[in-house]
């Protein structure tokens, strides 16, 4: 189902979403100290959204899956425990405008979170929350989500994908959330839109991508199953500090701790804790053995999770392609270059 | 009710095995619970001590015996610690059971060899029990069990009870240095008691579990004994958090220890990295 809206119309819909008290979240603009930089942040109004421009900095990650999340309350009275859950439930939420590579994300991580264990810590807000992406006509240097099974107006987990066109976008409803969602606010949008209509800077967006990188996951995958030992990682561990950032930026990363935070003696709050297998302490042993005990083998973790191991267990690789472990390292390590060796490996290999 | 959220637990008895080592028994606040819980022999929880967090753990007690469960542990960090501080009659958490589990069914008409080092004994104990209380449905039992010193030999009680048994051939080991003027067992490391015991391969399996040095120097006395990879049976012991194969804490390779594990075969580890 195709609709269109103008550019006007989309401000107006989502200033009445914002005035129902449903959260709206989209990139909105973050001055710098030199420049700015687009990032997700739940709006207050149309006019701070920020539809175009350089590619988001941070992910949609932290709306479904926060940094630290509460999971339950604990009170203790001399022997006795109670618990309660924690409160704050999941709030209604709408996203507009994000990129399709981390609304995808939010499909690839789903899976993880469904694997016979239902994780209703991730689904509560997961399910609260509306989905509309925007194709985008914008990349850097950076971005490779065409190498990885995506692309700039991939559809791929939303309910309603918007693509630019003059004047305002045109409105695909894909779920039945969106089509819900669609005819709720019907009279901000217009007849049915023509898809010839789209901007032709889409298509342009997604040739750049696409020069950025271009590899065959099948023989990665393979290559990596046949190499757990190579010369590459101590290449790639040498350059990486353990930081972890790569891992935070990331919008498909979802490794997390368990901590208990006590509020005083007798009660406080067990947490959920975004964690990265990029630190030693990750898989220290009480005893003191860590199995993986250096830089090298804990970056191949993070290809191999990435790359062959997801890939085994659900079909698609751990990764749409977003670019931000790229931009945000300090030590200069690089996926899209670690990939493009890998690849040549492959091939050399095959 | 989330899956992150333990059911309550009465410690209802503690029995200090070394002196930084103790066993809980625990059992369910709420008695439907306690009517309704089961578990396999080689399933873990996870034990929450509220203020101090959760730590994992395989059940050490056997499922043939109900109504409790138990944990042996020994005093490593935090939560341990908090574990260590819980007296009689104190409220904790469990979240549970997870994993698969030992064969024992599989075993059943043949020999058993149980091997395991230090804390490593926790684990297998549940193995032993749960065939020691179904005694007639297996052939030949043998235990062989090392520790660094006499004093870090846990489950003493126990210890003296199967090397009473005409139905269980027990073999106590130390580390050579660890023994006391009147120690009675072997001096040795584990694996070279194994070679010395030489159980019979024939029909058997074998079971084992205790510190990956241990493990990595046994798997080939037994491999020369006539085991097959496949009828030798050990638990992975990685840091998890969730133990529900989310937390991606455990993973190595293709597995994740707490949802493919933590029970694996010789000849399956054979084919996961070293990272455990």
């Amino acid at each position: 189902m195709t609709f269109s809206i103008s550019d006007s119309g989309l401000n107006a819909l989502v200033d009445e979403v914002i005035a129902s008290g449903t959260t709206v979240i989209a990139p909105a603009l973050v001055k710098l100290s030199a420049g700015e930089r687009r990032e997700y942040q739940k709006i207050g109004s149309a006019q701070k959204m920020a539809l175009t421009g350089a590619i988001v900095s941070n992910s949609l990650k932290p709306f479904i899956m926060p940094p630290s999340v509460p999971l339950f309350r604990y009170t203790r009275a001399k022997a006795a425990v109670s618990l309660e859950p924690a409160t704050g439930k999941a709030q209604a939420a709408v996203v507009i405008g994000a990129q399709a590579c981390d609304i995808a994300a939010l499909e690839i991580v789903d899976r993880v979170m469904d694997w016979d264990y239902h994780d209703e810590v991730w689904f509560e807000r997961r399910k609260a929350t509306t989905v509309i992406s925007l194709a985008c006509t914008q990349a850097d240097a950076s971005c490779f989500c065409t190498a990885v099974g995506s692309g700039p107006d991939h559809p791929r987990g939303s309910d309603i994908q918007l693509l630019r066109k003059k004047g305002g976008y045109l409105a695909r409803a894909l779920t039945e959330s969106g089509k819900a969602f669609c005819s709720k606010y019907g009279s901000h949008f217009e007849k049915a839109g023509d898809d010839a209509d789209r901007d032709p800077l889409i298509k342009e967006t997604r040739e750049k991508v696409e020069t950025n990188l271009k590899i065959d996951l099948g023989a990665i995958r393979s290559f990596l199953t046949r190499n757990f030992e190579h010369e590459l990682w101590n290449d790639f561990g040498l350059r990486c500090h353990g930081c972890g950032a790569c891992a935070f930026a990331c919008p498909t990363c979802h490794c997390f701790d368990i901590v208990d935070e006590p509020e005083g003696i007798t009660h406080g709050v067990r947490r959920r804790n975004w964690d990265t297998c990029q630190t030693a302490k990750f898989t220290v042993h009480a005893s003191g053995h860590n199995p993986r005990k250096d830089q090298n083998s804990r970056i191949r973790q993070r290809v191999m999770h990435k790359f062959q191991i997801y890939p085994e267990r659900f079909g698609d690789v751990l990764c749409t392609g977003c670019g931000r472990c790229v931009r945000v390292c300090a030590g200069g390590m690089n996926l899209l270059e670690i990939l493009k060796v890998l690849d040549k490996s492959a091939e050399a290999k095959s | 009710m989330s899956i992150y959220q333990p059911h309550l637990m009465r410690v209802d008895g503690i029995i200090d095995e070394t002196p930084d080592t103790r066993t809980l028994r625990l059992v369910f606040k709420d008695p439907a619970l306690a009517e309704k819980f089961d578990f396999k022999t080689g399933q873990f929880g996870e034990y929450s001590v509220f203020g101090a967090g959760e730590c994992t753990f395989c059940i050490a007690s056997p499922p043939t015996r109900k109504g409790y469960i138990e944990c042996s542990f020994k005093k490593c960090g935090k939560a341990t610690s908090g574990l260590r501080d819980l007296e009689v009659g104190d409220e904790m958490g469990f979240r549970g059971p997870y994993g698969n589990s030992f064969p024992v069914e599989q075993m059943e008409g043949g020999d058993i060899v149980f091997i395991a080092g230090g804390i490593g004994l926790a684990p297998v104990r549940s193995v032993i029990w749960n065939v020691l209380d179904r005694r007639e449905k297996y052939q030949n039992v043998t235990i062989i069990y090392g520790a660094r010193t006499t004093g870090d030999l846990v489950y003493k009680r126990e210890l003296e009870e199967w090397s009473r048994r005409a139905d269980v051939k027990l073999w106590q080991t130390v580390d050579p240095g660890g023994e006391t003027c009147d120690w009675k067992g072997q001096v040795g490391f584990v694996p070279a008691i194994v070679e010395k015991a030489a159980p019979s391969a024939k029909n058997a399996h074998a079971v084992i579990c205790g510190p990956p040095i241990m493990i990595k120097f046994t798997l080939p006395v037994l491999s020369k004994l006539g085991f097959s990879d496949d009828r030798v049976f050990t638990t992975l012991e990685n840091r998890m958090k969730c133990g529900l194969g989310k937390c991606g804490r455990c993973n190595i390779g293709e597995v994740y220890v707490c949802k493919d594990g933590p029970v694996f075969t010789a000849a399956q580890l054979k084919n996961l990295p070293p990272e455990y």
